[in-house]
């Protein structure tokens, strides 16, 4: 495992609210490794975002904080750092990037004094950080860079301030980037032109992405493995070709089959019926249970991980169908022991 | 041959934009020369970038938009210049459904009133009662429970929202919708719910729907008719199938490629 850049293990970044302890992110392992690139996949409300933001320690303080776990990035735990050792790591090791590249960005300051800001804070001095700010910016496609570095945000455009966005968070070279759905707000032809950026760049630096987003799209295109996530959990892990030609958890099952290019015209759209359950009242069985098809009387206690699949069908031989065929023989029975949720002894199976 | 009920043609609308302090007033041309028709009971997608002008399309045929020139016939009457008592029975006939449905209900009103306000204005259903009742029908064909009347939008999720969104613009009984990317706000297991529904009431009621939105996958699924549009034109219109399968146009071309593939075996983004 010398390969492992970042491994996140039993993570659980919790926030105190007047309806009580709200669960966002409950127990989350995966890794990252180097020169990789991760998807964290999830809809809205399933941690994912505070699963990005815990890792940086950027949670917003005092409503939340992290319960517990270990953020393991080259061999020492981010949690155990102090403050000021953590501004070395936020920033330097690791970049980030966040959705809105419309609000991300200071309106009052020029595109170069943020940009340059980023390497002073790391002890460049100013006239190399400039040289190097051109280099940036041309490094992400924008021409006339020098003429860029006297802008304000408002005279750019989205596509151009997300790529201002990512020369900021490459300005260190950092080992890792996170982008936090970086294309959101982009329109289709822009999304695909900073997608193909960012692979280019991590071939070209050697980086690790860890990517959130909801878009499977955008997880097929760039993702070499995959965490789904859902209500605070992830529920599968997986190779990103293993998952696409064959989901295994049925929420993963059924957020492929609703999606609309996966459907005949003129038909129903399948569906996931219901919403995401309370987040400070998580159900005490499976949390997918009460939208799950394929329920059984083993789901109202918390299901089992088992092969990177949080389903108590991993256990019991698996009775449903698959979208793209039947449940392998080669996936059940399970070979490794079960694990238990919230058990701090027993992460995730990591390798699928 | 069906008579379309909606008629757009050479639809243009420009902008006055000042260069400069004591510019000189130009305009910009958000929407350019735009001809379509859509025929009744059908689904005419207009697809585009930010910017393509195609929120504006919508915003016109509804009238809440002044335009430059050309003509908007609805049921076999032009839009402009309508009496007030056509005008009633125009707006009656047109609704709208918005983006995102945080912004679009009123925050003070409980559903009931939210639903019920239009029947009003239009003098729909004898009481109030009446009015109710009608109101608690539309939420148990939207999904909703009917208690949902007497609660707030803030009580619910963003699907549930925007089902409230759609029941209202179905509250005045309409024969054309418009829905300016109704399901782009909400989580892929929530869209596929409401496109659902959106179908299930076109067939039921037999609305036309005027689709503004960028994603195409949606289109594709959903839409009868496409019109591509960039920079205020639209540089080609037909069918959804011979859009998708053998686009004429290079920006069409361009739009399809960029949508990202769902086999990591065949990636598609290398192109760009």
């Amino acid at each position: 495992m010398s390969d492992v850049l970042l491994s996140v293990e039993n993570l659980k970044t919790y926030f105190r609210t007047s309806r009580g302890i709200v669960k966002a992110v409950d127990g989350v392992s995966f890794t990252v490794e180097k020169g990789k690139t991760r998807a964290l996949v999830g809809e809205s409300g399933c941690g994912k975002s505070m699963t990005a933001l815990s890792i940086l320690q950027l949670v917003p303080e005092p409503a939340g904080y992290i319960d517990g776990g270990k953020i393991v990035f080259e061999g020492r735990d981010l949690l155990d750092l102090t403050w000021s050792d953590m501004r070395t790591v936020r920033g330097k090791d690791i970049g980030m990037i966040f959705q809105e590249p419309m609000t991300s960005l200071n309106p009052t300051f020029t595109i170069g004094s943020q940009l340059s800001e980023a390497m002073t804070i790391h002890g460049k001095d100013f006239g190399t950080a400039i040289e190097r700010a051109v280099e940036l910016l041309d490094l992400v496609g924008i021409k006339d860079a020098r003429q860029t570095l006297r802008q304000y945000p408002h005279e750019l455009s989205g596509g151009m301030r997300q790529r201002v966005m990512i020369a900021i968070a490459l300005s260190n070279n950092p080992k890792l980037l996170i982008a936090d759905e970086p294309t959101t707000a982009l329109d289709v032809t822009v999304q695909a032109q900073i997608l193909r950026l960012l692979k280019d760049l991590q071939e070209r630096l050697g980086m690790a992405v860890l990517m959130i987003t909801h878009n499977l799209g955008i997880v097929s295109e760039i993702a070499d493995d995959v965490s789904v996530m859902y209500a605070g959990q992830v529920v599968e892990e997986s190779a990103t070709g293993a998952l696409f030609s064959m989901p295994r958890h049925p929420y993963t099952q059924g957020l492929f089959a609703s999606l609309p290019a996966r459907n005949p015209r003129g038909q129903d759209l399948e569906t996931l019926e219901g919403i995401v359950p309370d987040a400070a009242a998580w159900p005490s069985g499976c949390r997918f249970a009460e939208r799950c098809k394929k329920k059984f009387d083993a789901c109202s206690v918390p299901a089992p991980v088992v092969e990177g699949v949080r389903c108590h069908l991993m256990v019991s031989g698996g009775t449903g169908g698959v979208e793209n065929g039947e449940w392998g023989v080669g996936n059940q029975p399970p070979n490794s022991p079960l694990t238990t949720p919230h058990s701090p002894d027993a992460p995730e199976a990591i390798d699928a | 041959m069906p008579e379309p009920i909606l008629t757009v043609t050479n639809l243009v609308k420009q902008f006055p934009v000042r260069t400069g302090l004591f510019g000189q007033k130009t305009f910009k041309t958000a929407v350019d020369d735009v001809s379509f028709s859509i025929n009744a009971g059908k689904t005419l997608a207009l697809v585009g970038e930010s910017g393509s002008g195609k929120s504006t399309v919508g915003l016109m045929l509804l009238g809440l938009l002044e335009t430059t020139s050309g003509s908007v016939v609805f049921d076999g009457k032009p839009v402009a210049n309508l009496n007030q008592s056509d005008s009633m029975v125009l707006r009656r006939k047109m609704q709208v459904v918005f983006q995102d449905p945080y912004a679009s209900l009123n925050a003070r009103f409980t559903v009931g009133q939210t639903l019920t306000e239009g029947m009003r204005i239009h003098g729909l259903h004898e009481t109030e009662a009446g009015r109710l009742r009608a109101a608690g029908t539309l939420l148990t064909q939207v999904g909703l429970p009917e208690n949902a009347l007497d609660r707030y939008p803030h009580e619910f999720s963003g699907g549930q929202r925007q089902r409230i969104a759609i029941a209202r613009a179905l509250s005045v009984e309409p024969s054309f919708i418009v829905l300016d990317e109704p399901t782009s706000a909400l989580d892929v297991s929530v869209q596929s719910q409401v496109l659902n529904l959106l179908r299930k009431l076109q067939r039921e009621k037999n609305l036309t729907y005027l689709f503004v939105t960028h994603d195409l996958d949606v289109v594709k699924y959903l839409a009868d008719e496409v019109c591509v549009m960039e920079m205020g034109k639209i540089v080609e219109q037909g069918d959804v199938d011979q859009i998708f399968e053998v686009p004429k146009k290079e920006y069409t071309q361009k739009l399809l490629s960029a949508i990202p593939s769902l086999d990591p075996a065949s990636r598609r983004l290398g192109a760009f």
